[in-house]
């Protein structure tokens, strides 16, 4: 031995069991840490891929331009891509259906949201991408390849080769007119009002920054306000500090549970040998000295454990996102996604790694070598002097017999030690709370989601109803046998019919209005017999639609036997207007309750007769639209069955449509099972859609599935955060409660000798195990609230929403804080339990 | 010549009511090379003047030089660094480091101060203490008698002013306790070494040449040995 400092290494030899547990703690630390992050930025990748597929990858645009503006955005020194849209004109085809073909150049292409299904993109004047399903429509039916006669807005026929065929959208398909684009240049689009400008900035640019300067070039500017949102790159710097407080919250959260983790190893490692620094410290080493041999085995621990993590970091989360792409999980098809290497991810865990060892290690090496020698010298065999305190509550664990109190007065004997061990537990389950409630938000706020998402098909028919009221009530377009048969097609998940909406009023009394929307939202509401007239969408909702309407259900039943009975309808009376402070914020409306009743006029007058009033009953009420957008703004939707909404039907005489269409299924919607081929789901429907004259097929096979598979690796995303933080959080509260336990090997040895049983031993130290997840989760859940809230009102700028107290977090952290706590302590008293009784009295520190 | 000189140590635990005088005013030298004893029943005040000699505890009052050097003058590091080279500790209950065998627990207060040890001395301490078969033992390896030879080298390696012993034998059987006291006797002898020795063995105080009795902190007597005034 050339040193002292040598001893370090010989103290990590000799505890080679204890050092690894340190370093295997330091590895999980950094390597969830690394993961953490790597996921965190793929999920900001995602979101961004996502705004870019939605909205176009522009940062910042000009709805009109001028040839002024657009030499100058050409030559300017910051500006990457410069691309110039101009929107065609409608070309009407056979059978009621159009083409609008809009112009763009080569930058253009790449910046708006185009999606190519097959061939490229044009490259030339008479090039041009059409919606697949206008290929049929076409003059002369081409393919891909093929050639198309045009007859443009001016009246000149062209021709065009069709090179690229592009995604189905549901809105052109159900309007009948699909999107084109033909190649252009600046050469020959007129830059005028008509014609917009979009550009991305070069790399490294501050975009933020420029925001202003590019503003001032046109008053019709305008930003892709998604995009840059997610790219921290807002113009709205109050947003931009709002998301740079949300994330710093989140890792400062995750780096103090990491230290503590840390921290505990560390502590016990001192706490056991504290007695050898006394000695030390007599026979003249410094506090110095002391504290350099602690950092030295900081030093070799995580010089071991920190690159260790980092590596398992990466290929853990590679290899567990590889098995779930390849295995079972198929269906979730994540091809778009990839693991990207960050430099910043690793090097960021790299440091916090190493600096949250040594300021893990820096309390034990102060403890260390502050300890007094004289103590050292006096306490011979003893670990720690330790000030017992007497409690002066008695605890709910008395209630368990001597095993309980003596549980009870071992938690509460020592504060340091106390506040140590619930500190660990109380992070723990905070970052478990905090986590669940943040990824929960924000996924609803990435993923507003329900059935609308599951529909991959729409079949619509397109009756003509005669002004004069002559037209006879409608009959099913498609028989219910037929629904049927659909159902049955392989891959398909649900056939739901498609009724005609009511536009009616409900007249609210005051009492029943929620005077919260009122008072936020600034609106007033006409004053009808007394009460106020609130706008209303009435649906019918076929046994199909109902069944989905379940997994929406706050209150009351879906149940269509029920809703029979006594006229029982269902709402939504959340809904999502602009506040007066120009933010979107979900709130009730109404404030109904299941049994009340509820005023509904048809047909719109000042002083409504019997006639055009409906009285029906609140049977259900569910948290968002199962179908359609999940909010309205300011309109309240009753649901109703067919019974119910034909009556509803009869209180509009006036509407020749409403009575024309009546109760009859207009339409179908088809949604599809995940991953299943929609081919020859539509070659049925297109067989079925011929047989129904003036019926339309609207495919968005293409477009649900993107939109399902975003918001199920949306899902994996949030999941795996939260897997992780729980993993965390439960090594933390493993190692704290058995740092705890192990500390007294020596004092249950003493009780094992004046006669108690390993029985008794065990439940004495499993009652302080849970009892410490108790008290943890108590002061975690109120923490975590406190945390979450602060989210929340950070949120709350981003998009306002109701504060839900996260009960489904602080249940989970709380079980698994009193569970982990149980079994924790269970192999260290296995392990006491065969060790030898003399061994352990005798054992020196 | 004085090596230790001791001047109105006063100890005091507590405060008010529960005020301890541990030490009270007390006051005496001893020489280069000589071999005291301290004794005294079980709350005398015994440890507590040996902490103070030692310089782990601070006096409520009173002065301790050592080799001329006020030892509460000096800063917690100065004195840190003064016991590694002044003074030598040997303790009741060994007190090893069990992860280092048993010549690089003699040599440790030398590896503190960044110095390579002087090989042929240690090598002479280590046959003095017979232990030249266990070099490379561990403390868990070693006898209680072999341990507490182990912590009398460590004692001596540095070449302390003084030697301070709690009770060295208090942990063995007469044989091995008899080896330890020949062993500190002949530490006054070859190396001229002075040696304080805390017991309450009166026979381990029969082979010291002055005794200090120690009574509720007040020093009574201070005699040559017991053995050779009877």
């Amino acid at each position: 031995m050339k040193s002292y400092g040598a001893m370090a290494g010989r103290y990590l030899k000799q505890q080679r069991r204890k050092s690894i547990l340190t370093i295997v703690g330091i590895l999980l630390s950094v390597a969830l840490i690394s993961a953490l992050g790597t996921m965190g930025q793929a999920l900001k990748d995602n979101v961004i891929l996502n705004a870019k597929y939605n909205d176009g990858s522009f940062y910042f645009g000009y709805t009109e331009s001028s040839p002024d503006l657009y030499a100058k955005l050409e030559k300017h020194i910051l500006v990457d891509q410069l691309g110039i849209y101009r929107k065609g004109g409608e070309i009407p085809l056979q059978d009621d259906y159009s083409i609008t073909i809009d112009k763009t150049d080569k930058d253009g292409f790449r910046l708006l949201p185009i999606h190519l299904q097959d061939g490229r993109m044009p490259t030339a004047k008479d090039e041009i991408v059409v919606e697949q399903w206008i290929l049929d429509r076409l003059p002369g039916t081409p393919k891909l390849n093929g050639v198309a006669e045009l007859k443009d807005t001016d009246g000149t026929t062209r021709s065009y080769r069709i090179v690229g065929v592009l995604n189905n959208q549901q809105t052109s398909q159900t309007n009948g007119s699909s999107k084109a684009y033909a190649f252009s240049d600046s050469s020959d689009i007129a830059l005028d009002s008509g014609t917009q400008l979009l550009l991305t900035l070069k790399p490294g640019v501050d975009i933020n920054q420029q925001i202003e300067s590019f503003k001032k070039l046109n008053p019709s500017f305008f930003t892709n306000d998604d995009l840059l949102i997610f790219m921290g790159e807002s113009g709205d710097s109050r947003l931009n500090s709002t998301l740079m407080i949300i994330f710093s919250t989140l890792v400062g959260l995750v780096v103090l549970s990491t230290v503590a983790v840390i921290y505990n190893a560390f502590h016990i490692a001192v706490l056991e040998r504290i007695r050898q620094f006394g000695l030390l410290r007599t026979i003249g080493a410094s506090p110095g000295q002391i504290r350099s041999i602690v950092f030295r085995e900081a030093t070799v621990l995580s010089a071991i454990g920190v690159p260790l993590g980092l590596l398992v970091g990466w290929f853990g989360l590679w290899f567990t996102l590889s098995i779930m792409t390849q295995n079972g999980m198929k269906i979730m098809t994540m091809d778009s996604f990839e693991l990207t290497f960050h430099w910043w991810i690793m090097g960021g865990s790299f440091i916090i790694g190493f600096a949250a060892v040594y300021l893990a290690a820096w309390l034990p090496a102060r403890k260390a070598s502050s300890v007094s020698p004289v103590e050292a010298v006096k306490g011979a065999g003893s670990i720690v002097r330790e000030s017992f305190r007497h409690v002066r509550t008695p605890s709910l664990l008395s209630l368990m017999g001597i095993e309980g109190r003596m549980a009870s007065n071992n938690i509460r004997r020592n504060r340091a030690k106390f506040r140590i061990t619930t500190f660990s537990i109380v992070i723990s389950v905070t970052l478990f709370v905090v986590f669940h409630y943040f990824t929960q938000q924000s996924l609803t706020m990435t993923t507003t989601t329900n059935e609308n998402d599951r529909l991959a098909f729409q079949l619509l028919s397109n009756s003509s109803i005669e002004e004069d009221g002559s037209s006879p009530q409608l009959s099913d377009v498609v028989s219910d046998n037929v629904m049927r048969q659909l159902g049955e097609l392989p891959g398909v998940y649900r056939v739901y019919g498609n009724y005609q909406k009511l536009n009616y009023q409900v007249l609210v009394p005051d009492e029943k209005l929620n005077k919260d929307y009122v008072q936020k939202t600034g609106n007033s509401f006409e004053r009808i017999n007394d009460r106020n007239t609130v706008y209303s969408d009435m649906y019918l909702y076929d046994t199909a639609r109902l069944k989905e309407a379940a997994k929406y259900l706050q209150s009351g039943t879906v149940d269509p036997m029920k809703l029979a009975e006594g006229d029982g309808v269902i709402l939504v009376q959340t809904v999502k207007p602009m506040t007066v402070d120009d933010k979107r914020e979900l709130m009730p409306i109404t404030r109904y309750k299941v049994g009340d009743k509820l005023t509904v006029m048809g047909e719109y007058s000042a002083s409504p007769t019997a006639r055009q009033l409906r009285e029906v009953t609140v049977a259900g009420i569910l948290k968002q639209s199962p179908f359609e957008s999940p909010y309205q703004e300011n309109t309240l939707v009753v649901i109703a069955t067919k019974p119910t909404f034909a009556k509803l039907v009869t209180a509009d005489s006036q509407s020749v449509y409403t009575k024309a269409y009546g109760t009859a299924r207009l339409g179908l919607d088809i949604a599809i099972e995940d991953g299943a081929n929609s081919g020859p789901i539509k070659q049925e429907l297109e067989q079925i859609a011929r047989t129904i004259p003036g019926s339309r097929l609207v495919d968005i096979a293409a477009e649900q599935k993107e939109t399902r598979n975003y918001n199920l690796q949306m899902k994996i995303f949030v999941y795996s955060f939260l897997s992780i933080i729980g993993v965390i959080g439960s090594l933390n509260i493993i190692n704290t409660v058995q740092t705890n336990l192990l500390l007294r090997r020596k004092e249950i040895g003493l009780l094992q000798a004046v006669g108690m049983t390993m029985g008794q031993i065990r439940r004495m130290a499993s009652a302080e195990g849970v009892w410490f997840g108790v008290i943890g989760s108590f002061w975690g859940i109120l923490l975590g609230l406190g945390l979450s809230y602060f989210l929340y009102k950070r949120l709350n700028y981003v998009r306002g929403f109701p504060f839900d107290f996260p009960w489904e977090a602080s249940l989970i952290a709380c079980g698994i804080a009193m569970l982990v706590g149980l079994l924790s302590v269970q192999t260290p008293l296995r392990r006491m339990a065969k060790a030898n009784l003399l061994e352990e009295l005798r054992e020196e520190a | 010549m004085n090596v230790i000189s001791v001047d109105g140590l006063s100890k005091s635990y507590g405060k008010g009511g529960t005020r301890v005088d541990a030490l009270k005013d007390v006051s005496f030298s001893i020489k280069q090379g000589e071999f005291v004893a301290v004794v005294g029943a079980s709350g005398s005040g015994k440890s507590t003047l040996l902490h103070m000699l030692g310089g782990l505890d601070r006096p409520t009052n009173g002065y301790v030089h050592i080799d001329g050097e006020d030892l509460y003058g000096l800063k917690e590091k100065e004195r840190a660094v003064f016991r590694r080279r002044k003074i030598g500790f040997i303790f009741q209950s060994y007190n090893l480091i069990p992860v280092l065998n048993v010549e690089e627990n003699i040599q440790l207060p030398l590896l503190l101060d960044h110095r390579q040890p002087d090989k042929v001395f240690v090598n002479d301490l280590i046959h003095t203490l017979g232990l030249q078969d266990r070099r490379k033992h561990l403390p868990s390896e070693l006898s209680g008698g072999q341990q507490q030879r182990v912590a009398i080298g460590r004692a001596l390696a540095y070449r302390p002013a003084i030697v301070l012993a709690d009770e060295p034998t208090g942990n063995l059987d007469t044989r091995n306790g008899q080896e330890v006291i020949e062993l500190l006797k002949l530490a006054v002898r070859q190396y001229h070494q002075t040696v304080v020795v805390i017991t309450h063995d009166m026979n381990v105080a029969a082979e010291a040449d002055r005794v200090l009795t120690l009574q509720d902190g007040l020093l009574i007597s201070d005699s040559s040995s017991v053995g050779r005034s009877l």
